[in-house]
């Protein structure tokens, strides 16, 4: 398999540019178009109390003018250069995307260049998007049970660490924003040294970089971010949230304390997560949502992050049900896996699944864009990506076992609860 | 370079399975898409569900293995496998790596003409679809809203039947209708099956007669539809969810079917309507009011016309200003039609995008599968850039026309507080009102159910 990939590694082509900025180019000639990645390292962890929210306001805030084109023209032109976009905002990075025909490379390029470089802050846009944030806010986090506990999961979870702050920011935070903290936060952080270009698709990689050279290295570098010196302290003894809300289900989230992304166990909690979710044929869904009934659904994700995160298992319940009951099939669950690891049977399981899964990504130029960034940002090195394969099959039962000892901790969690209530 | 449809070969089995095989060979993956046509057209009209619950059952038991066997041998390999049900069809999608892609369409052979079809299975499954629809109630109604809608608009249509079923339905199938269901509706010449990606196109086709080609028929040919009649005049359905911060609405009626022959036009209009970020309607409802997080319109079209429906929301004290700028937006359409540099820019966006969607093995099995089930032709791909290319203004305004509905003919659903938005949504014709909690997608009667017989 890694002899499959390895053309497509020796045609990748990286480069940094005087300023700092990162771009790389992975070529790809099934389709005429293009997928490309800004990451910008900048996140809800970069945040303050007061202004949480501000990495994902920049989210909205960057498609909405510059001094040289107004509100509303940078999408207007992407879109009739063929082009169409979309941005995500996590607890560590903001990630812009364009998905365009190749023929649009240096357009889209130039709008990038230009919002990095000459973002406008009209206090009337300002305004409108307010309200367009607290719209989305209602949408994912007032009118929705899994959101709203996941968010208070996450503010008990850490007492020091930025990443206690949900990324939306809290509603009050929405209304108050003031245009210094919008410029302050663009000044430190849309800075070309602290971005990276991902691209992949129909394009020569010089050619690629040669424009990415032309529109943006003019951009002055700046001084680097602060750095996040928060360590969140050992955590004591479990913490546990109850909201009660008017619905029909309960639900049950379960918050560990886990590595960061590039801890060098990674493959493995990947691949213990797999194990405890991914699937019918799972630990927890065949335990919980088949054999005992106790869930109608199992899920999680681990927070890969820059800093130390949260393993999350996430359970919906059946109307009616006993949270505590649920918990406590959860937990024996839980505790076995401490105790014993998984099967070889469930980690090779796990491996191919985790295997077809990045074949998946790698099928499309989109993932292709996004894989190399993660392991660029993450990791600080695209070409691990294509490590990975390797990684993945190293994994041993008695390395799985040793971390979930380590990380299926009760004294390490965050417990939530929702429990419904009729008013 | 432009995205044609790929070298294929189409074989028909003797019984009337179409067979497809699609070498790509990218990654070393191979996707199937199965077809069988009927879906939730085969339901018993009181019952919608049972064609969703045998979709699901296929995989909980077939052949020789059990559920828990048959997800230990997909999952084992890595490989995915899913079924669900649809309006017209029950489609079945998978992806595995190529060294399993023997395995693959074993376990697709297994699940198509030996279905365990259990009766423990089936309860477990129906009781945890019941509760997955009241989840989806706490977690994000928006989700169901077209379902309200389509009911709310077709009536007793069978394109108004929930096809994942109601509360009620589901809790009241039994595994004699699944059997029925199975007995009725899956047959040879029901079968479209597509294999693509890094495949032994020889061997499998071999494989496939070898597993296929003995199916008998189904016993009858897939019920048929009648064309569904659109609303005339405004109704309302508020759906109440006391204490919802916003109000999720929906906006409808019925539009134009699968072989509509001005596609092309009509992806072009809806682009500009509400297609896409700069679309009408989300520049009116998010970029210049800040109403609402978003706004999208799109067409649903099947073997007969189905529904034309936009939607968006707002926070409960704006649900009138939202509503009416979305009807109002949809009547400026209606009056002002689309400018010559409008078309452009959505013909740009759409030659731009298109290639996108048809970029893998699954992609493309998919394709290949729906143009099979609705008898489109390849040039359902390969023309359209040039058809894109030829639409003017004329057709644009005929479309619009024919396929967007006038804003004062429209079936209108709105999910949030009554208490405090039944005022607002008074204001755009009769009110039928029911709680999100209800058991059903209706309330059983519709006023002005056109499709009634």
């Amino acid at each position: 398999m890694t002899g499959a990939l390895r053309p497509a590694r020796e045609a990748i082509r990286a480069a940094t540019l005087a300023n700092g900025l990162r771009v790389i180019v992975w070529p790809v000639r099934n389709i005429p178009n293009v997928a490309l990645y800004n990451w910008v390292r900048a996140g809800s962890r970069n945040e303050t109390p007061g202004a949480t929210g501000l990495a994902h306001f920049f989210e909205h805030m960057m498609f909405n003018g510059t001094s040289r084109h107004p509100p509303g023209a940078f999408d207007r032109l992407m879109e009739a250069e063929g082009g169409a976009n979309n941005a995500f905002t996590s607890d560590d990075v903001t990630v812009y995307q364009d998905w365009f025909p190749a023929s649009a490379l240096g357009h889209v390029l130039d709008l990038e260049a230009d919002r990095v470089a000459h973002l406008a802050f009209t206090p009337e846009v300002i305004e409108s998007e307010r309200g367009v944030v607290a719209s989305e806010r209602r949408l994912r986090v007032e009118d929705n049970s899994h959101g709203l506990l996941a968010e208070q999961v996450q503010a008990a979870a850490f007492v020091a660490h930025p990443y206690r702050f949900p990324t939306i920011g809290w509603p009050a935070d929405i209304r108050s924003w003031r245009l210094e903290d919008l410029q302050a936060f663009y000044r430190t952080y849309y800075a070309p040294n602290n971005l990276t270009l991902t691209l992949a698709g129909d394009v020569d990689p010089e050619h690629a970089i040669a424009l990415a050279r032309r529109f943006f290295e003019p951009i002055p570098a700046q001084a680097p971010p602060p750095p996040v010196r928060a360590v969140e302290p050992e955590q004591l003894c479990e913490r546990r949230v109850l909201i009660r809300r008017k619905a029909q289900t309960p639900l049950l989230h379960c918050a560990y304390k886990a590595p960061r992304a590039a801890d060098p166990r990674a493959p493995a909690v990947s691949l213990l997560l797999c194990a405890l979710v991914e699937g019918d044929a799972s630990r927890l869904h065949r335990a919980l949502v088949e054999d005992r009934q106790v869930a109608i659904e199992v899920g999680g994700h681990w927070q890969e992050g820059f800093d130390p995160g949260l393993l999350w298992l996430s359970l919906t319940l059946p109307e009616g049900a006993d949270p505590e009951e649920a918990r406590a099939a959860l937990d024996a669950e839980l505790a076995a896996v401490a105790a014993d690891g998984i099967t070889e049977a469930e980690l090779e399981r796990a491996r191919n699944l985790a295997t077809v899964g990045l074949w998946k990504k790698l099928a499309a130029i989109d993932g292709k864009a996004q894989l190399l960034g993660e392991y660029e940002v993450f990791h600080g090195d695209w070409s691990r990506l294509f490590d990975e394969p390797a990684r993945i099959a190293e994994v041993s039962t008695a390395e799985v076992r040793a971390l979930a000892g380590e990380i299926l901790d009760e004294r390490r969690r965050t417990l939530g609860v929702l429990q419904p209530c009729a008013e | 370079m432009t995205v044609r449809v790929p070298e294929h070969e189409r074989l028909s089995l003797g019984n009337g399975v179409a067979l497809i095989l699609v070498p790509l060979r990218d990654v070393p993956l191979v996707a199937f898409s199965a077809v069988v046509r009927g879906g939730g057209l085969g339901d018993p009209s009181s019952r919608p569900g049972v064609a969703s619950l045998a979709a699901g059952l296929l995989e909980k038991g077939a052949g020789e293995r059990n559920a828990y066997a048959f997800a230990d041998v997909v999952e084992g390999a890595g490989g995915s496998f899913g079924a669900g049900a649809g309006p017209e069809a029950i489609s079945v999608r998978g992806q595995f790596l190529a060294r399993d892609q023997q395995l693959m369409l074993e376990l697709l052979a297994d699940a198509l003409l030996r279905p365990l079809l259990e009766e423990e299975e089936l309860e477990d499954l129906a009781g945890r679809h019941v509760e997955l629809i009241k989840a989806a109630k706490d977690s994000d109604p928006s989700e169901l809203i077209g379902t309200y809608g389509r009911a709310f608009l077709f009536g007793s249509h069978p394109y108004g039947r929930p096809v994942f079923g109601s509360e009620t339905s589901l809790a009241a199938i039994d595994r004699d209708d699944v059997r029925r269901y199975y007995e009725g509706q899956f047959g040879a010449e029901r079968l479209i099956l597509v294999l693509a990606g890094d495949i032994d196109a020889h061997l499998l086709a071999r494989m496939a007669a070898d597993s296929f080609s003995r199916w008998p028929r189904a016993p009858a040919l897939p019920p048929g539809l009648a064309r569904p009649r659109g609303t005339s005049g405004r109704r309302v359905l508020l759906v109440d969810s006391p204490g919802s911060a916003q109000t999720y609405f929906w906006i409808g009626n019925v539009g134009v079917d699968k072989r509509y022959p001005r596609r092309a036009a009509l992806d072009l209009v809806n682009t500009l309507f509400g297609g896409r970020f700069t679309s009408l309607l989300n520049t009116e409802l998010r970029i210049k009011s800040g109403l609402s997080y978003g706004a999208r319109s799109s067409f649903s079209r099947g073997s007969v016309p189905g529904e034309f429906s936009l939607r968006s929301f707002a926070q409960t004290e704006n649900t009138g200003k939202a509503l009416e700028l979305a009807l109002r937006t949809l009547d400026r359409l209606r009056r002002d039609g689309v400018s010559p540099e409008m078309l452009d820019s959505a013909r740009a966006y759409t030659l731009g995008q298109y290639p996108l969607g048809l970029e893998t093995a699954a992609d493309w099995a998919a394709m290949l599968a729906e143009i099979e089930q609705y008898g489109l032709g390849k040039g359902y791909i390969d023309d359209y850039p040039a058809q894109l290319a030829a639409v003017g203004v004329a057709e644009a305004q005929a479309v619009i026309e024919e396929a967007f509905p006038a804003a004062d003919s429209v079936a209108i659903v709105a999910i949030g507080d009554a208490r405090r938005i039944r005022g607002a949504v008074g204001e755009y014709g009769p009110v039928t009102q029911m709680s999100l909690t209800d058991p059903e997608f209706s309330d059983g009667w519709t006023p002005g159910d056109e499709n009634r017989p």
